[in-house]
């Protein structure tokens, strides 16, 4: 019986207030995807995980909204199928690995040609740098150049530095996605 | 009526689904927030097109696929159960469906956190799911999951997990093959598992508890991966055997596993059989049928195996329950088409299974008594299978009459019993298969037993006065054609013949008016009786005002042809008794029209196709038709669990292959030109091997035989690695005369030699010998045979062989030319007569023989001796019905058509075997010691 209240009263409460969106997140393999989102939702970041097959589904409360997750992985035989799931979602998130300046260039050629893609237009864009607790990581302003996003103009941009292992700046990847939710 | 009205629109509802309309509802699977009972209904109506043979193209589904994969984001048991079963049907038409692998492998591992419990409902349908979806390099990824899953304690999931391997087993099959210890450990937790309670949910339910199928699986896969290794396998068998596999499918496949492990290896025999023998006493029914079956199918099987299986069979046969009862019955009367006597112990049990209620058991019960019954009850078993006969189907019907067509070629003199139960059940009413399955076994007898023909043939005729299907009309219209004239009476079915073509369709006239004009032609004796040549022409010439052409321009044909002055052509064209060698027209036929483009540019050429007459025909028709009776499929059909690596090809195949290869020697001697001025090849033998398998260079030899030569064909095969054999020739040295008159009459003509053999490559080398001497010069003499060749290395450096090889000689067995390779099996309908016509024109020969205890029994005696002396066994005498004394008649004809009887009459006793006393005769000189000396 208090399983049924508990019921209505959820429902109630997702028919007020709550809110739900999409997120996609990508980029290239070993960025930090599933390390990020696993801390995002509340869990222990691990070292050595496992190379995603596919893709990954994680819910993440924030207050009011919920924030699902599509994590898919970034070897290149899954790039293609980027674009599927980033159709209509709230925001893309691009996670780059900033201590490897070395596959800069191949983030940036794979993110410019994903937002080429007219499905995807008007989709914000979160592109992260992440792992910012290593030494040799390059800064923000770096990030923004190497990545060329002031050549992004159809949509609203954002770049942070952020460190999943040391749990930096997670709040304000948040604060920035639960944003995009209210339109 | 309302119900019926209500389940109209229900089927309006469910059934009105169709892919477009559906494929455009798929955009529910990307709303948020996702309704999980909407998607179910569209997951639902998925699998429903999908099951009724609907395919949607890839792109739709790789993007329903796509669609799916949202779905994961809801936790809802059910649904993820549907998508699990959706996700397994699209995963071999849609594409990327690797893309799913990592959320499935986190339900597999049950990681879930909250709902632990509901997620347990879904881990079987994650796994089936992934090895599904999953390919060969990503195997290893998902292996400790796996690894874990076969073990785990929920039956379900480990039975997922073991039947997922199993399936996984052919893309990687050494991945799968290290976790035989888990699988291991799943037989034997198997057992234990019985009592455990799950408390979850819809999973629980629907398992049945301790039920231990999680062993069959287990073992299923464990067979897969120690297929090839026998002794694991043996091992296995026993191990599982002592009594810690409850499940009774697992024990069924332990049965088959025992059976085949018994099957393929004599030393096994003995420890399998003590095995069976247990389970025939195990707890299950189906445990004992399954063990019952597999002694009875054992290779030889002796009497006293057989007999506790026939015990244990015979006790459920007065079983209360039907289904008990039909399996026994059917068992045996497989068993009873091979060892007729071993079931007789359980005719009084039979005999009441007769008047059971249930037809299928009556069926079986009286085809098992037709087959088991002596010569004396066969009429008493007629009585009773006639008033049965009433009230069973057509498909029972067939059956019955096919096992009375077996009785008939075994038992000729009980023909007329026969003939007229057959004449009865013609007249009944019936479908089409059950008539021409009669009208078959008529036509057999008609052929094979000539006692019946005439009394036949009335009766046929008189089932055409009224027979409704046209088919079979044309056939008996024109098997009276050929049969009618030779009896003592033609004219009484010309009659008959020409009722038709008053009264029946334009096929069947045309039928009619060619079967007419072959009584024109011939009667018997090869004489035309001028009365019956006039009526058939005053008939004929009625027949050019029939209303339809073909029958009109049949009519005028063979009238012109009955009035040639000269019979010759009639003969030839009317009279025409031999054929196209069928199987061989087939397998060309085949092969022109599966051939590449440029085949199609020369017109089939007809005349590359043998020509048999009728006889030989016959001879084969014969073969075939007691093999395939007598020898049901005995072979259990192959199991997914447990396939039989080499299925015995059928009898037909056999034979059709036979012909075949005749087809392709002619083909490739053809391809020689050196043989072409030889003409025609007369006979081939079968291919000998003179080295065992595993030698250096393994060697067969056919023989060919042609008018004045003989051509030895070796084909010599290179197994040694890194070495290449050069001018390989066979010296071949026919033995030497002991004194000058048996000299073998044979010179060597030339060798063609093989120029060059690299590594498992097979060359063939011709060694021919012109056939000296008179016409009928039959050399008999035993060849040792001696491999010449160059041997050169292979430089592992350069891949080139060096330039230096070195000489050597291999000898191989040696190759006997026996009196066999000469003679050609030939069919004749009656032994008796053939018997006293070549005794009176040739010689006879008379000797006795010990085949010693290597020959297991008269049955197996037989095949040899009509093997290897190359002739025909008449009257159904290769059926051996008595296991003590038997007697043997052949037949055939030698290259140059004298024809050779042999009667052979055969003893036999355990202690000292098999005792022949061979008495050939034949029309040409020195052609029946030659006989005889083909059987020492």
């Amino acid at each position: 019986m208090s399983g049924f209240f508990r019921r209505i009263y959820d429902w109630l409460l997702r028919m007020f207030w709550a809110t739900e969106m999409d997120v996609t997140m990508i980029g290239l393999q070993n960025a930090g995807k599933t390390s990020l989102l696993r801390v995002l939702a509340g869990g222990e970041f691990t070292y050595d995980s496992i190379p995603t097959v596919g893709f990954n589904m994680k819910r993440v409360q924030k207050g009011h909204v919920t924030l699902k997750c599509w994590d898919l992985g970034g070897q290149p035989r899954f790039r293609s199928m980027w674009e599927r799931y980033c159709r209509g979602v709230s925001a893309i998130v691009f996670i780059v690995d900033s201590a490897d300046t070395s596959s800069l260039p191949i983030a940036k050629d794979e993110l410019h040609s994903l937002l080429q893609k007219p499905m995807l237009n008007g989709i914000p864009l979160l592109v992260l740098g992440n792992k910012s607790d290593l030494p040799d990581k390059i800064g923000v302003d770096e990030l923004i150049e190497a990545m060329d996003l002031k050549e992004i103009t159809n949509r609203e941009v954002s770049c942070y530095a952020i460190s999943a292992k040391e749990e930096t700046n997670l709040d304000a990847v948040l604060q920035w996605l639960i944003g995009r939710a209210k339109k | 009526m309302r119900y019926s009205k209500k389940d109209e629109d229900a089927d309006q509802a469910i059934f009105k689904v169709d892919r477009s309309s559906v494929f455009q509802e798929a955009r529910l699977f990307n709303t948020s927030p996702i309704s999980p009972r909407r998607c179910r209904i569209l997951l639902t109506k998925i699998t429903y097109l999908l099951h009724t043979g609907e395919r949607f193209p890839t792109s739709e589904a790789t993007s329903l696929f796509f669609g799916i994969t949202k779905l994961f984001q809801h936790r809802d048991a059910a649904l993820r159960q549907m998508v699990y079963l959706v996700i397994k049907e699209l995963a071999d038409t849609a594409e990327d469906v690797i893309m799913v692998t990592s959320s499935v492998m986190k339900d597999v591992a049950g990681s879930g956190g909250r709902g632990a419990g509901e997620q347990e409902v879904y881990r079987a349908n994650a796994i089936r799911a992934l090895c599904r979806i999953i390919d060969g390099t990503t195997v290893q990824a998902i292996e400790r999951l796996l690894k874990t899953a076969i073990v785990d304690k929920t039956p379900s999931v480990s039975s997922a997990a073991l039947v997922s391997s199993y399936h996984l087993l052919p893309t990687a099959r050494d991945v799968v093959r290290r976790w035989a210890n888990e699988t291991q450990e799943a037989v034997l937790s198997g057992s234990k598992s019985s009592g455990f309670s799950l408390g979850f949910g819809s999973s629980a339910s629907s398992t049945p508890q301790g039920s231990g199928m999680t062993q069959y699986h287990a073992i299923g896969l464990l067979y897969q991966m120690r297929a090839h290794d026998r002794m694991a396998l043996v091992k296995m068998v026993q191990q599982f055997s002592s009594g810690n596999v409850k499940n009774p499918a697992a024990v069924v496949m332990l049965v088959r596993l025992a059976a085949k492990l018994a099957d393929e290896d004599p030393g096994l025999r003995k420890p399998m059989y003590t095995l069976l023998d247990g389970w025939l006493r195990h707890k299950a029914e189906m445990v004992n049928f399954e063990a019952a079956k597999a002694i009875c199918e054992l290779k030889d099987v002796t009497d006293a195996e057989v007999a506790p299986a026939i015990h244990a069979l015979q006790l459920y046969l007065t079983s209360p329950r039907a289904v008990a009862k039909f399996t026994a019955i059917r068992i045996l009367h497989n068993f009873a088409s091979i060892r007729p006597a071993a079931v007789n112990v359980c005719n009084i049990d039979i005999e009441t299974l007769i008047s059971n209620t249930n037809r299928s058991i009556a069926t079986f019960a009286i085809t098992t008594l037709l087959k088991t019954g002596n010569e004396g009850s066969v009429d008493r078993l007629m009585g009773k299978t006639s008033a049965i006969m009433a009230d069973i189907t057509d498909e029972f019907k067939i059956t019955i009459v096919e096992a009375i067509r077996t009785l008939c070629l075994k038992f000729p003199s009980k023909q007329a019993g026969m003939l007229s139960f057959l004449s009865g059940i013609l007249r009944d009413e019936g479908g089409y298969e059950f008539k021409r399955a009669v009208v078959e076994s008529m036509f057999d007898l008609i052929k094979f037993v000539p006692e019946s023909r005439e009394e036949a043939l009335a009766h046929l005729c008189e089932f055409i006065e009224d027979c409704e299907f046209t088919k079979l009309a044309v056939r008996i219209l024109h098997l009276l054609g050929t049969e009618g004239p030779k009896t003592s009476q033609p004219t009484k079915y010309i009659r008959y013949i020409y009722n038709r073509v008053v009264l029946e369709n334009a096929v069947v006239r045309a039928a009619a008016v060619t079967a007419l004009a072959k009584f024109g032609v011939a009667s018997k004796d090869g004489k035309v009786d001028p009365e019956v040549k006039k009526s058939v022409v005053v008939l004929l010439t009625r027949c050019l005002d029939d209303p339809d052409d073909e029958v009109r321009d049949r009519a005028a044909l063979n009238l012109r042809l009955i009035q040639e002055e000269e019979g010759e052509v009639a003969e030839r064209f009317i009279k025409n008794e031999s054929t196209f060698s069928l199987p061989i027209f087939e397998h060309q036929l085949v092969m022109y029209v599966t051939g590449d483009q440029s085949t199609f540019d020369a017109p089939f050429d007809i005349s590359s196709i043998p020509i048999v007459t009728r006889a030989e025909a016959d001879a084969e028709d014969r073969s075939l038709k007691l093999r395939s009776t007598t020898m049901p499929t005995l072979r259990a059909p192959t199991t997914p669990g447990v396939p039989r690596p080499s299925a015995a090809p059928s009898a037909a195949e056999a034979a059709t292959s036979a012909a075949a290869a005749a087809q392709q020697h002619a083909q490739q001697l053809a391809a020689v030109p050196e043989l072409k001025p030889y003409g025609p090849l007369l006979k081939s033998s079968r291919e000998v091997e003179l080295t065992e398998a595993e030698t250096e260079y393994v060697v067969t030899a056919i023989k060919h035989i042609f008018k004045d030569h003989l051509v030895l064909q070796f084909n010599v095969k290179n197994t040694l690695t890194d070495t290449i054999l050069e001018d390989v020739s066979m010296v071949a040295t026919p033995a030497d005369p002991e004194d000058e008159e048996q000299a073998p009459g044979l010179e060597e003509d030339f060798i063609i030699p093989v120029p060059k053999l690299a590594t498992e490559e097979v060359g063939t080398i011709y060694v021919s010998f012109k056939r000296t001497g008179e016409e009928s010069n039959y050399a008999i003499t035993t060849f040792t045979n001696v491999l010449k060749f160059t041997l050169k290395e292979i430089d592992p450096s350069t891949g080139e062989p060096e330039d230096q090889g070195f000489e050597d000689e291999y000898q191989v067995e040696d190759l006997e030319l026996t009196g066999g390779d000469y003679v050609v099996p030939s069919f004749a309908g009656s032994f008796g007569n053939i018997w006293e016509q070549v005794g009176a024109a040739g010689s006879e020969v008379t000797e006795t023989f010990s085949l010693g205890t290597g020959v297991k029994g008269i049955q197996e005696a037989c095949e040899a001796l009509s093997q290897s002396l190359s002739l025909q066994p008449l009257e159904g005498s290769d059926v051996v019905v008595n296991t003590a004394t038997h007697n043997l008649k052949l037949f055939g004809k030698t290259i140059s058509g004298g024809r050779v009887v042999a009667q052979i009459k055969m003893a036999y006793s355990s202690k000292t075997g098999v005792a022949l006393k061979i008495t050939a005769r034949a029309e040409e000189e020195g052609v029946a010691e030659m006989i005889i000396g083909s059987v020492a």
